[in-house]
């Protein structure tokens, strides 16, 4: 594990800090931002440091530095919005967006928000300095092995859009990139990891057709057969009677509801499920492409 | 069919089912009974001024008092700001304003002018007072004029009308996730039900992602105040030109997720008003460009 020390200037161009760093962990934060501590508690979130610079104009800057567990956890929170200009560029993921006086950084184990809440040529380049720093001598990790599920093109011409793949834990963040329902039908918790993406294709007459695709890692094959069952009772109830899974390593089913047809594959450890695919051949053809062995021989 | 009582999933949101899944929950097979032939129809007012902001997103308060103006006289049908504003609260009135306090707050200036245009029809300053907040003594107030900002929220979809209460609840996290579908049960406390005289939505600088935090690139500048006495109404214009925004921005579907499903059962369920468009008048004043319904 890199230093978690991080060491921000007194000033930066026209900015002064103001005050002390303040340090908020998990008994405080709601106080610092209500609901949406919900959302770091959910990334395994240890602690955050806040900066505020401010300048001769009243012109402030906002540093966050959320200490997470890990790399994947901030990874994990970078994933929340693919959107912005890209500052740096891994292989295949940006480490580092920025868009309208916001800069958001993974940084190993720290995820880091600056936001000037005037956003001027100036400000953006000192954010830019104040990201460097704070980035500097960290390099990141590979993102979250989960995620080498999501093949390129599945099934037949079925395109990854990259600035739609989200990785998380918990069902609120699952509910953020797309709802299945409110409550927690795929007993999703910090034990558990997942990756939700969308595939695209063109048809010929130009229609547009989506489908998103699930996957979730279990802590075993036992926990994932009993979320598996709980989805269907929670979001199948009028299919219940037709699915009866056996205790065995695999179980494939689909079915066509309001909108479109889904289906859901259990793989050992592993659950996967697509949603809103146009037709029974597509849901079919999608879940045979996905080769979760192949993901479980590399883990 | 039976399934898990009171699991709400993207089917029944997709069915347009939400209202009577909870609804049969929380209230029983008697709240079927309870909707049929309700029609109620609501009206709403936006009222948009390209220059109630300057570039650097500065308020005009001056813009501000006339756009404030033509929403009241909208809004109750009279002709002037005073016979408006005394149709709504009268003098002896106590007068509790409540803005937004976080993610997009009220914009300081709505909220002041607000004040003064209650004092200019003749309310004493004295009886107008902020209404935000756990620790309001609710009990002497006796009109709320809601100031609530634009604005998504993720654990609610919208977090704008209907929410601007919830701390009223004395316990906010009791509404959020599957509970936001309750959040109009706040509106229907003893110490807060009928009170509410104007819901008047600052949509000057609207935020339509739903954050947890303020992201500035899901920000505009709309210019616009959206009010009416419907809350129920009010919120789903609010909803419509945020799905609108977040379309217009990605090219393609974005629907809010979580879905606010707040909205349709403060409607079928407590009963505070109209959700459905249909039966929603809605006057537009002013700047149309990107009205967004």
């Amino acid at each position: 594990m890199q230093s978690n020390k991080i060491n921000l200037p007194d000033t930066i161009e026209q900015w002064r800090l103001e005050g002390s760093p303040k340090r908020i962990d998990s008994k405080n934060i709601f106080d610092y931002m209500n609901g949406a501590g919900e959302l770091y508690l959910g990334y395994h979130f240890d602690h955050l440091w806040v900066y505020e610079y401010r300048d001769q104009s009243g012109n402030d800057i906002l540093v966050e530095l959320y200490h997470m567990k890990d790399s994947n956890d901030a990874f994990g929170l970078l994933s929340l919005d693919w959107g912005g200009e890209a500052e740096t560029t891994m292989i295949a993921f940006p480490d580092a967006l920025y868009g309208k006086g916001l800069l958001r950084v993974w940084s190993n184990n720290i995820y880091v928000r600056i936001m000037a809440m005037k956003e001027t040529p100036v400000a953006r380049d000192v954010i830019l300095k104040l990201g460097k720093i704070i980035a500097s001598n960290r390099s990141n990790p590979s993102p979250p092995k989960l995620l080498r599920v999501l093949e390129p093109i599945l099934g037949s011409h079925w395109t990854l859009r990259r600035d739609r793949i989200g990785y998380f834990y918990s069902h609120l963040v699952l509910n953020s990139f797309y709802y299945l329902s409110h409550e927690n039908i795929l007993n999703l918790n910090h034990l558990t990891e997942a990756v939700i993406a969308a595939y695209e294709k063109t048809r010929k007459d130009h229609d547009q057709k989506r489908f998103h695709f699930l996957v979730i890692n279990y802590p075993d094959h036992q926990q994932a057969l009993m979320a598996m069952n709980g989805f269907v009772e929670a979001y199948l109830p009028d299919r219940k009677r037709e699915n009866q899974p056996e205790l065995k390593n695999e179980n494939k089913n689909f079915y066509q509801i309001e909108d479109g047809w889904m289906g859901y594959k259990l793989q050992n450890r592993y659950l996967a499920l697509v949603f809103e695919c146009p037709d029974l051949e597509s849901a079919r053809e999608i879940m045979n492409g996905v080769n979760l062995n192949k993901y479980q021989q590399e883990d | 069919m039976t399934k898990k009582k009171g699991v709400v999933t993207r089917r029944d949101f997709i069915r347009g089912t939400v209202g009577a899944s909870i609804g049969v929950t929380l209230l029983g097979p008697e709240w079927l009974k309870g909707i049929e032939n309700r029609e109620i129809r609501s009206s709403v007012v936006i009222v948009r001024d390209r220059r109630a902001m300057d570039e650097a997103m500065n308020v005009d308060k001056n813009v501000l008092e006339k756009m404030l103006e033509q929403t009241l006289i909208k809004v109750t049908g009279k002709n002037n700001v005073k016979d408006a504003w005394l149709s709504l609260v009268s003098p002896g009135d106590v007068i509790g304003l409540v803005p937004t306090p976080h993610l997009n707050p009220t914009h300081d200036e709505v909220i002041e002018v607000v004040k003064s245009s209650l004092v200019a029809a003749g309310i004493p300053a004295g009886n107008i007072r902020n209404a935000q907040g756990r620790s309001v003594n609710l009990q002497s107030i006796t009109a709320l004029i809601s100031l609530p900002g634009l604005k998504a929220h993720w654990l609610t979809g919208i977090g704008t009308v209907l929410k601007n209460y919830i701390l009223y609840s004395g316990a906010p996290r009791n509404y959020h996730n599957q509970n936001s579908a309750k959040m109009g049960e706040i509106w229907n406390r003893p110490e807060v039900k009928g009170k509410t005289k104007l819901v008047l939505v600052d949509a000057l600088y609207p935020l339509c992602d739903k954050g947890p935090q303020p992201d500035p690139r899901y920000k505009w500048a709309y210019n616009g105040l959206i009010a009416g006495t419907d809350p129920v109404a009010v919120e789903a214009v609010c909803l419509k030109i945020i799905t609108a925004k977040r379309e217009a921005l990605r090219g393609e579907p974005w629907p809010l997720s979580p879905p606010p499903i707040c909205l349709e059962v403060a409607d079928k369920v407590y009963k505070l008003g109209t959700g459905n468009l249909r039966n929603i008048e809605i006057q537009t004043v002013g700047w149309d460009k990107e009205l967004l319904i």
